[in-house]
């Protein structure tokens, strides 16, 4: 039997898609999952104190395996899914469970300093005791004889969200890396238990700043999936726009940021200017810089509504004449494609065993874009395709013609942008909705549950996990010196996964 | 924390000199840790540090180390994972240093608040030379921040502006 086939064959919960399992049917749906690479893309695992869920999304659509906790534990899935092991790390970390079987089982987020070990289980445990600066846990075989020991982060001075990166280099040559993330943690989801939609809505707008935009549309879709609520055409078409407007304004984020790190500065310079002229017509129209807090369940919430069509013409209007120079000015620039080129192609086993999706993967070949499904893009998207041999320039020149295509959108959106009121009224029911949106590094599922007009449970996905194991593996080889340019270049962050 | 207070209530003893002298010591230089927020107000010290903004023009730049730093910049809510980092960057920085905490996180927890993981914002703990509020505060909102720096006192604090910046009392050491 497939794994699919075996969720399916479980008992059928409230939700249509969500199938409850025994510690058996669950061990099945595993070894069948550990062959079963394609047509079952994995969404995230998580746990609410009683169950540990698994999210599949076949097709874009949601199938779910639920499976009770059996005296605190439960068989892991990272046998079979190795991006799996974040979230069982982040499970034993939250609420204690332990995944058996798993393939690692170092601390995620607790580093033994927080005020309760397992602080969402239902009996939280004692406080931490470790004192001072967080320790390295290396997982075995790190450090080779003859290696030495190096570390970068998690207060580099530079602007991302802190993590620390443990390295094994010799001669200047990076001989094994690994992650250690957690110090970001902030408790989410225990934000999110018991708030209201609209807090809810806001806390989405900040799990990650550089997509916060793509956050909120994913949970306000997963909102409206749980009630049963469409928002509408205009509504859909608005929530659209702003998220190929981040789009564009993430991708000259990354590009300035890749070019900076390379020691290209006019290039560098060349994007933020760009951004800021884009921004410089966004701001006054949707009311925020980063689009925080303009997309809700039931609607978008921007300041001046008349005026998005029209931000639909004046984004490409501003954008089209630099981008043009842009990219003229990235293949020209002395010594940058040389540099890029020669840097961070990721092997093709790591991208298929992380399952890493979005701008790494497609500039390495794949064809992955969760818009090509999305109902909202219907008409809109079209397929881009650039260089695909996986180096740090072609992910370049990908996000500068996705930046193109953007733009494409936006003219397209333009024409068909009916006037737009604010966010319609949702009766609030309680169940369960999944969505999924095409976030600025890749697809970002959201997973919520509702109970008596209240958020009862958020959990995510994003390319967070997936892309920091790509990076580890990518480091091996590379001047130690080319961390920040690397991680910059594959889109490492951490602060959703730290969340 | 006890450890940590001290650090920074030694660091800010009143009456010492407020901020780093004016003169060949330009730039004013800033080491900026991120102690745990969504990133929102790192992205606008990174669009400040860029073009167009002038913030070199202005007199200051980011450096790499805390020991090559005058000001320590703060944006997040200070996470218990990141409160010893702080501290170290803290005791690396050469004196008179000061700190400026840059969003509604770094000054108060924001919207995490206080939890498990989280000791809220710096607010309340310690003394800060600049508080930038706002969810993010726009580069601008910075770059105006940190020119007040230089400004001569003003007899009372400016409660309409978008930045309140510390007395003379809540100097860096
Ligand atoms: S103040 Fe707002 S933008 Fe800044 S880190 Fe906190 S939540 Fe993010």
């Amino acid at each position: 039997m497939t794994a699919a086939s075996l969720i399916r064959a479980g008992a059928q919960t409230a939700t249509p898609w969500r199938f409850e399992l025994d510690e058996l049917g669950w061990r099945d749906m595993v070894a069948a999952l550990a062959h079963d690479h394609d047509s079952l893309p994995f969404a995230g695992l998580w746990c609410d104190g009683v169950c540990v869920h698994a999210l599949f999304l076949p097709h874009g659509q949601p199938l779910a395996a639920t499976l009770a906790l059996d005296d605190g534990r439960y068989p892991a899935l990272s046998p079979a899914r190795p991006v799996s092991a974040f979230y069982e790390r982040a499970i034993y970390d939250l609420y204690g469970a332990e995944a058996m079987w798993a393939v690692d089982v170092r601390p995620l987020l607790d580093h033994d300093v927080w005020l309760n070990t397992a602080p969402l289980s239902p009996t939280p445990g004692m406080a931490g005791t470790h004192k001072g600066l967080v320790r390295f846990q290396p997982a075995e075989g790190l450090h080779a004889d003859g290696a030495q020991r190096d570390g970068w982060g998690p207060a580099t001075g530079g602007m991302g969200s802190p993590f620390h990166v443990g390295l094994a280099v010799s001669g200047g040559r990076v001989l094994g890396a690994q992650s250690q993330t957690g110090y970001a943690h902030r408790g989410l989801a225990l934000r999110w238990r018991g708030s209201t939609v609209e807090q809810a809505a806001r806390l989405s707008s900040r799990v990650a700043a550089r997509c916060s935009l793509a956050h909120q549309v994913a949970f306000s879709w997963a909102v409206e999936a749980a009630c049963g609520h469409a928002a509408g055409v205009p509504a859909e078409h608005a929530r659209v726009a702003l998220l190929e407007i981040e789009r564009i304004g993430h991708h000259l984020y990354t590009l300035a940021d890749v070019a900076g790190l390379a020691g290209a500065d006019l290039p560098a310079s060349r994007c933020m200017m760009l951004r800021e002229r884009i921004l410089a017509d966004v701001a006054p129209i949707v009311g925020s810089r980063l689009l925080m807090d303009t997309c809700v369940p039931g609607g978008v919430r921007v300041k001046q509504m008349a005026q998005m069509a029209e931000l639909c013409s004046l984004v490409p209007d501003i954008a089209r004449p630099g981008l043009a120079e842009l990219n003229q000015l990235w293949r020209d620039y002395p010594g940058l494609a040389t540099r890029l080129a020669g840097l961070g192609t990721p092997a093709a086993e790591v991208l298929d065993r992380t399952g890493l999706d979005g701008p790494v993967a497609r500039a390495a070949g794949r064809d992955c874009d969760v818009r090509r499904g999305l109902p909202a893009y219907e008409g809109l998207w079209r397929y881009t395709a650039g260089p695909q041999h996986g180096t740090a320039q072609d992910r370049a020149l990908l996000l500068l013609d996705e930046i193109a295509e953007s733009l494409g959108m936006l003219d397209r959106l333009a024409g068909r942008m009916g006037p737009i009121s604010g966010p319609g009224t949702l009766s609030l029911r309680d169940g369960e909705g999944t969505a999924r949106v095409e976030g600025p590094w890749g697809s970002i599922a959201y997973w919520v549950r509702l109970h008596e007009g209240r958020v009862a449970q958020v959990f995510y996905h994003t390319p967070e996990p997936a892309t920091l194991m790509l990076f580890e593996d990518t480091l091996r080889g590379c001047a130690a010196d080319d961390i920040a340019l690397l991680a910059s270049s594959l889109g490492v962050e951490v602060a959703a996964q730290d969340g | 924390m006890g450890l940590m207070r001290a650090v920074f209530d030694m660091a800010f003893r009143p009456g010492m000199q407020r901020m780093k002298p004016q003169g060949p010591g330009w730039p004013v230089r800033l080491f900026h840790i991120d102690t745990g927020g969504c990133g929102g107000c790192g992205m606008e010290l990174q669009a400040l540090s860029c073009a167009p903004f002038d913030m070199q023009g202005a007199g200051f730049g980011f450096v790499h180390s805390p020991r090559n730093a005058d000001m320590l910049v703060v944006t997040g809510p200070l996470t218990r994972a990141m409160a010893p980092v702080v501290q170290a960057a803290w005791e690396a920085m050469p004196a008179p240093r000061g700190l400026v905490c840059v969003g509604a996180c770094a000054l108060d927890g924001g919207m995490f608040g206080e939890n498990y993981a989280v000791m809220g914002g710096l607010e309340r703990r310690v003394s800060i030379d600049l508080a930038i509020p706002g969810c993010p505060p726009t580069p601008m909102d910075v770059l105006d921040g940190l020119r007040s720096l230089f400004r001569p006192p003003v007899p009372a604090p400016d409660t309409q502006g978008g930045v309140a910046a510390g007395g003379a009392d809540g100097a860096g050491g």
